[in-house]
């Protein structure tokens, strides 16, 4: 039985009526672990154990400090501000920082979304988010209790706010000076982004009929290439699905979607479609500016989160209003909430306001489509054309003075001025490349110095590709659901399922978003269980094999060995760190409720799961990284992320730092360097493959499993970077390590390297660093042994 | 006639490759100069207050030259066949290189000391003064590098710039601001003559 909150009369009994009001029976009783919402050093232990394995590593942008009036002070050098703090604290302030604003993100993201859903459902609105036990594994492990209504989020919230101002102050002038305790704060706020990402999809999937655990969701159109232009055409940009929700339904009652295209960019898109079949998908942030300068939008609708800071801007010059539905982003527009829908319409058409922050989001859901309606006749009679016509677009290239300042400021280093001499040639094979790799940000508009257009004259030139880009990607299925974990939790331990690679993030690729559907696509082929979410899953669908399909067509999305699975929208990350959760408690019997520290060890001891976010821009994606790191998840990035300034490199040349315990007995086992790094970058997807096969080893893997990550780290580095890895003997504890096809081979060049080899009976007498042991407990926590060795 | 016209393909050697051009009487040859356009490649890119020093190629070539444990790293942008033969030429003289990136791919075959890095992993060893090397016989007190993609290189040297006692020298075709010296901006011709100077310097195998 549920008790509610609420006023209550009993029968029979005059003038008394019962309130209850918070309700919070039985969450306390059940805390399993030590760490019940665990305070900013509750954990340090912890942090400090994996600071010592794997080292931050920092690559400053900015060798200077200047967040307060002391300075600016020159820190080169690892020299002293005037405040005391040194170029390294000062890296590991800005790593804590960032992680904050990450998790500020996401956590006010689930706040909104919690009080509009509240008010809308009650508090007493039932968690559901499919067939699952374990339904908040990071609420258990971190808050120590079961959530069974929305409204028991509330306490979640509460805590993740509070950690975090805690965590604002520590980096204020004159507070923390450590780096290695601004690192332990970081992992902090990176736990807590996790947390806040959780509650946000949790409530939104329980609230609002998003999928819940469902593997065979339907595919939802993606591309610039998929709308109508003709129809009036409604965008909505940012993450929060509150404001776009009010408008499917509203076009839904009125049977509007045969009329009018709506369609997302960035992870509003994802969560539309977890909302509704209608919605379509743009893309992802890097598709914003272009789509916006195609002219084809009639409205933009934005609410938070990865919305440009000009797009009111670029709306203006092509008659397109904003409404903005986010108190996060108001761009000084007029509050109209508490105007009629036709005045503001009629504001907006006329041109009298360029946009309107509306926080009413039933006036946004009705607003919208027919300002829709209007607004597309309004610009087709007035003729708004976005991109320079054939004749403009041969005078522009022509314009072109080779000065490279273009390429000089844009992220990629694009060759714009070779695609230019190209197109007055009349080829525009090369921008058609360019439109792929461009992230869409603009800088070359301001860079040009004869005032060329370069991003509309990229698009211009690019249309044909535009018009064909048409995915598809599998709708966001949410959490994964416990029988899925039973059923893979054991091949994971193990090693024979090779790994969990999880394609997070956003899109500031190095060589545009064709390298993503590539790496997807050998390790989905080599029994990867492949998880996507935000940008990278809708990338994924970008592209089609030979037969017209694209990988989410080709692969069913279970979690099992060789599928692709779509967990949804940013906050759907979450649900991928859940997942190693589940299976430490699913398959191993891990107690959860306040427990982080062992789940986190053995997760980083047994779970061969890495995240990969090749195109991370945002605070957000390094807030994710470093919550999955504290979780024991290693993450790699892009040659971009370097520019997080901040990374946990493992060396595996110091043999001390391999040592784990052994759980059964706490005796000391130096171990292979498994996993050997926890963030890292790499330059080129060539790099990327062998890396991911290398992070998936662990030390718990059984000989089978081995052989098989084996196997892949080996022919991925020979496939990509022509050569045997250095370090893979190194993986070697007995000759059933060795992959079976290439056994004897392997047994030659370890005999080459100095191995004792038993040629009669193939077998290993002498070499490895530890034998294979299938009861090792391998664990970083001395307290977990069952007896500690003297 | 352009600086492109200096530079002739390199031999089977790939020790000689600046031809000196047939001076008119009375006419100097126009010299390479690696100094001008001593800006950050990437506008934004400035660092703080110190930045690399511009030199000539002769310079970079005498530092390379002159180091006790010496250490080349190139990257993922040395496969064109004009950089990849003077990364030989470089490895053909004894210099051990580290391929970050992809760029083994291309230096496997070559019979050099060539070695697969990470870039940042690479960075971080650097930083570690008890490193052994990528073969183990010790650390390095200079690195130069070349061909990494740009902003990558230069976040990866900013670590060794600030933690490290090592001496770093960009020889790339971009100015690299967080190396102890380097060459300015330059066009691909006058890079690749550059390169050709700095091999100059090198010690004969």
């Amino acid at each position: 039985m549920i008790v509610k909150k609420g006023s209550f009369v009993i029968e029979g009994l005059e003038n008394v009526q019962i309130n209850i009001g918070k309700i919070g029976e039985g969450l306390e009783e059940k805390i399993e672990g030590p760490t019940p919402r665990p305070e900013i050093i509750s954990l340090r232990n912890w942090d400090y154990r994996i600071l010592d394995r794997y080292a931050p590593v920092y690559t400053p942008t900015s060798d200077m400090c200047d967040y307060c009036t002391y300075g600016k002070c020159d820190l080169t050098g690892n020299k002293e501000g005037a405040c005391g703090i040194d170029l390294e604290g000062q890296s590991a302030r800005q790593a804590l920082m960032t992680s904050i604003m990450g998790a500020a993100c996401h956590t006010a993201h689930g706040r909104h979304l919690l009080h509009y859903l509240i008010k809308k459902y009650g508090e007493d609105r039932l968690i559901d988010v499919g067939p699952s036990n374990l339904k908040a594994p990071l609420t258990e492990t971190i808050m120590g209790i079961q959530p069974q209504t929305i409204g028991d989020f509330l306490p979640v919230l509460d805590y993740i706010e509070e950690q975090l101002t805690q965590l604002i102050a520590a980096a204020n002038t004159g507070q923390e000076g450590s780096a290695r305790d601004f690192e332990s704060k970081a992992f902090h706020a990176g736990m807590l982004d996790l947390l806040g990402m959780e509650v946000a999809d949790i409530i939104q999937i329980s609230c609002m009929g998003l999928p819940k655990s469902d593997e065979k969701t339907p595919m939802a159109e993606i591309g610039m290439g998929i709308l109508d232009s003709k129809k009036p055409v409604v965008i909505c940009v940012g993450h929060n699905i509150a404001a776009p929700a009010y408008i499917l339904d509203y076009m839904d009652k009125g049977g509007l979607f045969d009329k009018i295209e709506i369609a997302g960019l960035c992870c509003t898109a994802h969560d539309m479609t977890r909302y509704s079949k209608s919605a379509k998908i743009i893309g992802s942030m890097s598709k914003e500016l272009k789509y916006i300068r195609s002219g084809i939008p009639d409205v933009l609708v934005t609410d938070e989160q990865c919305v440009r800071a000009d797009i009111l801007r670029e709306a203006k010059k092509l008659h397109i209003p904003v409404i903005a539905t986010n108190e996060k982003i108001t761009y000084g527009l007029p509050d109209r909430s508490n105007d009629s829908i036709d005045t503001i319409i009629d504001d907006l058409a006329s041109g009298k306001n360029e946009g309107a922050l509306l926080l009413d989001l039933e006036k946004v859901g009705e607003l919208v489509p027919r300002l829709a309606v209007k607004m597309a006749e309004i610009r087709k009679a007035k003729g708004i054309t976005a991109l320079p016509d054939q004749e403009d677009f041969r005078k522009l290239v022509a314009k072109c003075t080779k000065c490279l300042q273009c390429t000089r400021d844009c992220p990629q280093s694009l060759p714009i001025s070779d695609a230019m001499a190209a197109a007055v040639n009349g080829d525009l094979a090369p921008f058609e490349i360019l439109h792929d790799k461009c992230v869409g940000c603009g800088r070359c508009d301001y860079s040009c110095p004869v005032g060329i257009p370069v991003l509309n004259v990229i698009e211009k030139a690019s249309q044909q590709v535009i018009r064909e880009e048409k995915g598809k990607m599998r709708i966001g299925r949410g959490q994964i659901g416990d029988p899925e974990i039973r059923e893979e939790g054991r091949n994971l331990v193990l090693g024979t399922t090779p790994g969990v690679l999880a394609f997070v993030g956003c899109g500031n690729y190095p060589d545009g978003t064709k390298d993503v559907y590539d790496v997807v696509e050998e390790m989905i082929q080599r029994s990867y269980i492949i998880i996507t979410s935000g940008c990278a899953a809708m990338d994924v669908g970008m592209y089609k094999d030979k037969e017209g399909k694209t990988l989410y067509e080709r692969y069913p999305g279970r979690f099992i060995k060789g599928n692709l699975l779509n967990t949804g929208s940013c906050v759907s990350n979450a649900h991928i760190a859940a997942t190693t959760i589940k299976v430490a408690s699913i398959f191993a019997g891990r107690k959860t409720k306040g427990n982080w520290e062992e789940i986190a060890d053995y997760v980083l001891n047994r779970i061969g799961a890495v995240g990969i976010a090749w195109g991370a821009y945002s605070q957000k994606a390094f807030a994710i990284a470093t919550g999955c790191n504290r979780l024991g998840i290693p993450v790699v990035a892009g040659p971009h992320g370097t520019k997080y300034r901040r990374a946990f490199i493992g060396k595996p040349y110091r043999k001390e730092d391999w040592n784990v315990l052994d759980g059964r007995d706490g005796s000391v086992i130096n171990v292979e360097p498994a996993p050997e790094h926890l963030m890292i970058t790499a330059e080129t997807k060539d790099e990327l493959m062998p890396l991911l096969a290398k992070l998936c080893f662990r030390p718990s893997d059984n000989s089978l499993g081995r052989a098989i990550k084996l196997t892949h780290y080996i022919e991925l580095s020979e496939k990509y970077l022509k050569k045997m890895p250095d370090d893979w003997h190194v993986y070697v504890r007995n000759e059933a390590d060795l992959p079976v096809a290439k056994r004897e081979q392997l047994l030659k060049l370890l005999e080459e390297k100095g191995w004792k080899i038993d040629w009669e009976k193939k077998k290993i007498t002498e070499g490895p660093l530890r034998k294979v042991d299938v009861s090792f407990q391998p664990t970083n926590v001395p307290r977990l042994c069952k007896e500690v060795k003297k | 006639m352009t600086k492109k016209e200096h530079v002739k393909p390199l031999d089977k050697t790939g020790t000689k490759t600046v031809e000196k051009p047939v001076a008119k009487p009375q006419e100097k040859p126009e010299a390479i100069d690696t100094t001008r356009q001593a800006v950050p490649f990437d506008t934004g890119n400035i660092p703080g207050p110190k930045m690399a020093r511009a030199v000539m190629p002769a310079v970079q070539g005498k530092m390379l030259a002159k180091a006790k444990r010496p250490l080349l790293i190139v990257g993922s942008q040395i496969h064109e066949e004009d950089v990849l033969s003077r990364v030989v030429a470089m490895g053909q003289t004894g210099l051990q290189i580290a391929a970050v990136g992809n760029a083994y791919k291309s230096l496997g075959d070559k019979g050099l000391d060539v070695h697969y890095a990470n870039m940042h992993a690479l960075a971080s060893y650097l930083c570690d003064p008890e490193w052994q090397g990528l073969d183990g016989k010790g650390g390095y007190d200079l690195v130069a590098f070349f061909g990494i993609t740009y902003y990558y290189a230069s976040q990866a040297i900013s670590a060794l710039k600030n933690f490290s006692k090592i001496r770093v020298i960009s020889i790339d075709k971009y100015y690299h601001p967080n190396a102890d010296m380097s060459f300015g901006n330059l066009k691909k011709d006058v890079f690749i003559a550059a390169l050709d100077e700095v091999i100059k310097e090198l010690p004969k195998r």
